[in-house]
C-alpha cells in the first residue's frame, strides 16, 4: 500500500518570536530533511491547513512565520512554546542557488515574501556567490519581519530596505522596490530571486528586463491556493503547471505566458 | 481462434449474461447501469433485471431522453460516470482526535471491492485517465482511490450504438474496447460474443456453463457492428497538433463569446468521467475533526481564490481554463489528453454548450 501523502507529523513549539502585530515566528522540532524555497502544510485542527513556506532552519528545528489571515493561520499563531504543531512536507521545489555560483545574486522580497527568501539568502552568504544584494520592500515601519538579523545581513551582504510609507523611527529609504531596484547598477548576468505579491513580481521583472537581466536567469516563487501540495486538487493550477509541486519556484520566462495574462 | 481481444471467445445467451451477472454479484458489489426516473445511471446493482436492456438515450446538447430500441446493449455509457465510486463526491480522508493539547489521527482506506459491469470504450479510457492523475503520474500516488482501483473487476461492452454527443473517434478511444478488462461482452444477432482479458476473466468464462466457443462468423459480426458504429460518428475536430493550437489561442477574446452563454454552473465538470480536482473540508466538533475530500469544480467562484481573492472572476476565464486543462495543459501534466469523448459534458449542459464546436471555434476558427 502506498504511503499516506495527507499522513501528519507532530512537532514541539520550541520558540516563538512576534515578528509585529499579527505575525509571529515558530521554530518547531523536526528531522525532516529540506531545501531552501519548499514550504510545509500546517494543520489547525478543526480549521484546515495552510502552505508556509520554510523560512529557515536550525538544529533539528525548521522556522515557519505566518501571518493570521485566515481561520488555520489565526489558530496557528495562537500557538506558544511547549505547544504542538501539525504538519506535512516539506513540498515542492527550491531554488536553484548554484546558478549564481560565480555571479552576481540578487534577491528581490516584498512584504512576508521575505520569508520565503530568508533561508536561500542565509545560504547565498555562504555560498561561492560573488556578490549578494538583497532589496527588501516593506509596506510599512511595523511590518517589517526579522529585525534582529539586519545588522548580521548587512555585513554579510548588500542589503537594503525601502518602506511604501515613512515613519518618524525610520532614517531609511522610502519608495516602491522598483524604485530602488531601478538605481541599482547591476551586473547583465546576474541571477535574480524574488517573492512578493504578484503585481511587485510584473513590476520587477520589467524594472530588470530594461536593465538588460534576461528571464532565464529571474526566479519567482509564487503564491496560489493548496489545498492538497500533491499535484491532485486542482486550485494551484497556473497553465499547465501545478505551483504545489512544479513550484512554488518558476523560472520567469517557463511562466511568464500564464502569470502576466489576466485570470489564467 | 484467437479473437481480436487478448484471449479466448465464447458465445452466450442472455441466460449465460444473466450467470455471469450472479456469479459476479456474489463476490463483488455490482455497479452497473440502470433506469431511474427517466435516466440511465451508474448504481449498485441488486439484480440483472436492472440492467436497461433495450433502452437507448437520445441525446443533444442540453437534451437527453430514453426511448425503446430492438436488442440488448443499445444504450450507451451512463448520465454519470465512474469517478463516482473510485474518486467519490465526498469520501472522509482522516478522523482528528483532539485530547489534551495533542492530536491523533486515524484513516481508514475504503474497502469496496468493485465489479464494473458495462464499461464502454470511453470510460475504460477514462480510468486510464484517472489512473495517471492519481496513480502513475503522481509521485504521492492517493491511497483512497488506489485501494478501491486495485479490486476493480471490469466487464467492458463493445458499443454497437452511439448517441449524437458520442465523440469517441474523434478522440481516439472508442466505440472498440481494446484493453484494461477482466472480459468484454460485444452484442451480436441474438447471442454474445464474451472475450477473455486477464486471468480472473479466464477463470470465470471458463466455470461458466452453456457456452459454446467463438465461431470466426462471430469475429466477423463484432467486427461489423463495430465498424457500423465508426462510420456513423463523424469526426468533430482534429486531435493533432491541437494542443499548440490552442495555447496559441489564450486570449481573451477567444473565450469571451462562450463566457456570455455559460452558467458556470459546473455540471460539465460533475458530469465528466475524468474531471478530479477536489476540495478538502474540515468538519468538526468540539473534539473531533474529519477531514472530508468532496468534488470541487474550475467553475466555481471560489475554486481559484488567494486571501479570497478570486483569482479567475469572469466566466470566460474558467470556461478556458477548463477546456485548456482538457485538451493542452493535460497532455503536458500527464501524457494524455483530460477528455475521452464520452460527450455526457455536453448532454448535461443546461445552457446546451457542445464542447466540440467551442474546441472548433476557438482552435480552428
Amino acid at each position: 500500500m502506498v504511503e499516506n501523502p495527507y499522513f501528519l507529523k507532530e512537532g514541539r513549539v520550541l520558540k516563538v518570536v512576534k515578528e509585529c502585530e499579527g505575525v509571529f515566528t515558530f521554530h518547531i522540532a523536526t528531522e525532516e530533511p529540506a531545501e531552501p524555497g519548499q514550504y510545509n502544510m500546517l494543520y489547525a485542527f478543526g480549521a484546515g491547513e495552510a502552505p508556509i513556506t520554510i523560512a529557515s532552519v536550525g538544529e533539528g528545528y525548521v522556522v515557519h512565520t505566518v501571518r493570521a489571515v485566515g481561520n488555520v493561520t489565526r489558530s496557528i499563531d495562537s500557538l506558544r512554546e511547549g505547544d504542538y504543531l501539525y504538519y506535512r512536507g516539506p513540498y515542492g521545489n527550491r531554488w536553484e542557488l548554484e546558478r549564481a555560483f560565480g555571479k552576481t545574486l540578487l534577491i528581490l522580497s516584498g512584504g512576508l515574501g521575505l520569508a520565503a527568501t530568508r533561508w536561500v539568502f542565509e545560504r547565498a552568504m555562504e555560498s561561492p556567490v560573488k556578490r549578494l544584494i538583497h532589496l527588501y520592500g516593506s509596506k510599512d515601519y511595523e511590518s517589517l519581519l526579522y529585525k534582529e538579523f539586519y545588522e548580521k545581513w548587512a555585513k554579510g551582504a548588500e542589503f537594503h530596505i525601502t518602506l511604501d510609507r515613512p515613519h518618524p523611527e525610520w532614517k531609511g529609504r522610502v519608495g516602491l522596490i522598483t524604485e530602488l531596484l531601478k538605481e541599482l547598477e547591476l551586473e547583465k548576468d546576474a541571477v535574480v530571486f524574488m517573492c512578493g505579491p504578484d503585481p511587485m513580481v510584473k513590476a520587477c521583472v520589467k524594472t530588470l528586463e530594461e536593465k538588460g537581466i534576461r528571464a532565464e536567469n529571474i526566479y519567482a516563487s509564487l503564491e496560489r491556493h493548496m489545498k492538497c501540495s500533491v499535484g491532485a486538487c486542482g486550485h494551484c493550477m497556473i497553465g499547465p503547471y501545478f505551483v504545489c509541486k512544479d513550484g512554488p519556484v518558476f523560472r520567469y520566462d517557463l511562466i511568464r505566458e500564464y502569470f502576466e495574462r489576466k485570470e489564467v | 481462434m484467437e479473437g481480436k481481444g487478448k484471449g479466448k471467445g465464447y458465445a452466450v445467451s442472455h441466460e449465460g449474461l444473466r450467470k455471469l451477472f450472479d456469479l459476479l454479484s456474489s463476490e463483488y458489489e455490482l455497479v452497473g447501469p440502470a433506469l431511474k426516473e427517466g435516466v440511465i445511471s451508474y448504481k449498485v446493482l441488486r439484480s440483472f433485471e436492472e440492467l436497461p436492456f433495450g433502452c437507448k438515450s437520445m441525446e443533444l446538447a442540453g437534451y437527453y431522453a430514453v426511448e425503446k430500441a430492438d436488442g440488448y446493449f443499445t444504450y450507451v455509457r451512463p448520465s454519470n460516470s465512474l469517478k463516482t465510486f473510485l474518486h467519490p463526491p465526498e469520501l472522509t480522508i482522516m478522523r482528528v482526535k483532539r485530547e489534551n493539547g495533542k492530536l491523533s489521527f486515524e484513516y481508514e482506506y475504503p474497502d469496496k471491492k468493485y465489479c464494473f459491469f458495462d464499461v464502454r470504450a470511453c470510460d475504460l479510457s477514462a480510468l486510464k485517465v484517472l489512473d495517471m492523475v492519481f496513480l502513475h503520474k503522481n509521485k504521492n500516488p492517493d491511497p483512497y482511490y488506489a485501494s478501491l482501483r486495485e479490486k476493480v473487476f471490469i466487464v467492458a461492452v463493445n458499443c454497437t450504438n452511439h448517441t449524437n454527443t458520442c465523440f469517441c473517434t474523434t478522440m481516439g478511444t472508442g466505440p472498440e474496447v481494446k484493453e484494461g478488462y477482466d472480459f468484454l461482452i460485444t452484442e451480436l444477432d441474438g447471442r454474445f460474443l464474451l472475450e477473455e482479458g486477464s486471468e480472473r476473466g479466464r477463470r470465470l468464462l471458463e466455470s461458466l456453463e452453456n457456452k459454446e466457443e467463438a465461431r470466426q462468423e462471430d469475429y466477423e459480426e463484432k467486427e461489423r457492428r463495430l465498424k457500423k458504429v465508426e462510420s456513423s460518428m463523424k469526426r468533430a475536430f482534429e486531435t493533432e497538433g491541437l494542443k499548440e493550437r490552442l495555447y496559441g489561442r489564450m486570449e481573451e477574446s477567444f473565450w469571451e463569446p462562450v463566457g456570455k452563454r455559460c452558467l458556470a454552473c459546473t455540471a460539465c465538470t460533475q458530469s465528466c468521467p475524468t474531471c478530479f480536482c477536489f476540495d478538502l473540508l474540515e468538519r468538526a466538533s468540539l473534539d473531533v475533526s474529519e477531514r472530508v475530500r468532496v468534488w470541487d469544480s474550475c467553475f466555481s467562484p471560489s475554486f481559484a481564490t488567494l486571501h479570497r481573492f478570486n483569482l479567475r472572476q469572469s466566466v470566460h476565464s474558467r470556461y478556458r481554463q477548463w477546456l485548456m486543462h482538457k485538451f493542452a495543459y493535460w497532455l503536458d501534466q500527464f501524457g494524455t489528453f483530460g477528455c475521452v469523448g464520452c460527450g455526457r459534458c455536453i448532454s448535461w449542459c443546461p445552457a446546451g454548450i457542445d464542447l466540440r464546436e467551442e474546441v472548433k471555434r476557438v482552435a480552428y476558427g
